[in-house]
């Protein structure tokens, strides 16, 4: 199934648009999808290694925007947005 | 009394008039406004702006969850909070967040606004991109977010 991730901070150096769409498993949890969009990050900037640091260091929020932890499942379609480390003010 | 909003630095300016008018109260003897503006260094580099990125729906709903457990966990009579914080780009100087605070005393204020910032810093997704004089840009480290009711 598909997953849309809305990217901010950090992560929008991913990609040129402010989303990414990930084919993944179903039933999959944001456990899952990390490991996924580590694959991901890795096949697509091998030399960069912070941005695999920015995955592993970032939350996740639903479409309800909370915070969802690793065991959260995921339905098709669902859409997520990846929260990287934070520093405001 | 509260408000908590993101602003579209774009579009409009933070404005200290507006969250005076917001906190003003007879039932107050104290006031506190505290400014966060864009400095021209860090880490030794030489700062020229700084571009702000927000989860609008979420930064305004942590604002509002801080607000309350501030007041649940702080002891605090006739509170009033106003916190707005930019998105987009500000140069130098420019006001990245505005937190004014009324209490009935003094030692309220200081409390409650300090407590505000702190929890701002660590929890609610706000995320600052400098950019340097060599034309370079870098997002800044951050603190790691795993549930933002805790």
């Amino acid at each position: 199934m598909k997953i849309k991730i809305e990217l901010f901070g950090a992560a929008r150096d991913f990609s040129k648009q402010d989303y990414l769409e990930l084919t993944v498993p179903e039933p999959t949890s944001i456990k899952e999808v990390r490991e996924n969009l580590m694959d991901f990050i890795q096949a697509k900037y091998p030399e960069n290694k912070n941005y695999l640091e920015i995955v592993k260091r970032s939350a996740f929020a639903n479409e309800h925007n909370e915070i969802v932890q690793d065991h959260y499942q995921l339905s098709a379609n669902s859409k997520l947005c990846i929260i990287p480390p934070v520093g405001g003010g | 009394m509260f408000h908590g909003k993101v602003i579209d630095a774009s579009k409009q300016s933070i404005s200290l008039d507006e969250a005076k008018k917001f906190i003003t109260s007879e039932q107050c003897g104290a006031s506190l406004f505290f400014i966060g503006t864009v400095r021209n260094h860090n880490n030794n580099k030489k700062v020229t702006g700084i571009t702000y990125d927000s989860h609008d729906a979420i930064v305004e709903k942590s604002f509002k969850e801080i607000y309350e457990e501030a007041i649940h966990k702080l002891t605090i009579d006739h509170p009033s909070v106003y916190i707005e914080h930019a998105k987009g780009y500000l140069g130098l100087g420019g006001i990245s967040i505005i937190i004014a605070v009324a209490a009935k005393h003094r030692s309220q204020v200081y409390e409650l606004s300090r407590y505000i910032i702190e929890e701002i810093k660590k929890r609610t997704p706000i995320w600052k991109k400098e950019h340097y004089n060599d034309h370079q840009s870098d997002w800044l480290k951050g603190n790691p977010v795993h549930d933002l009711s805790k």
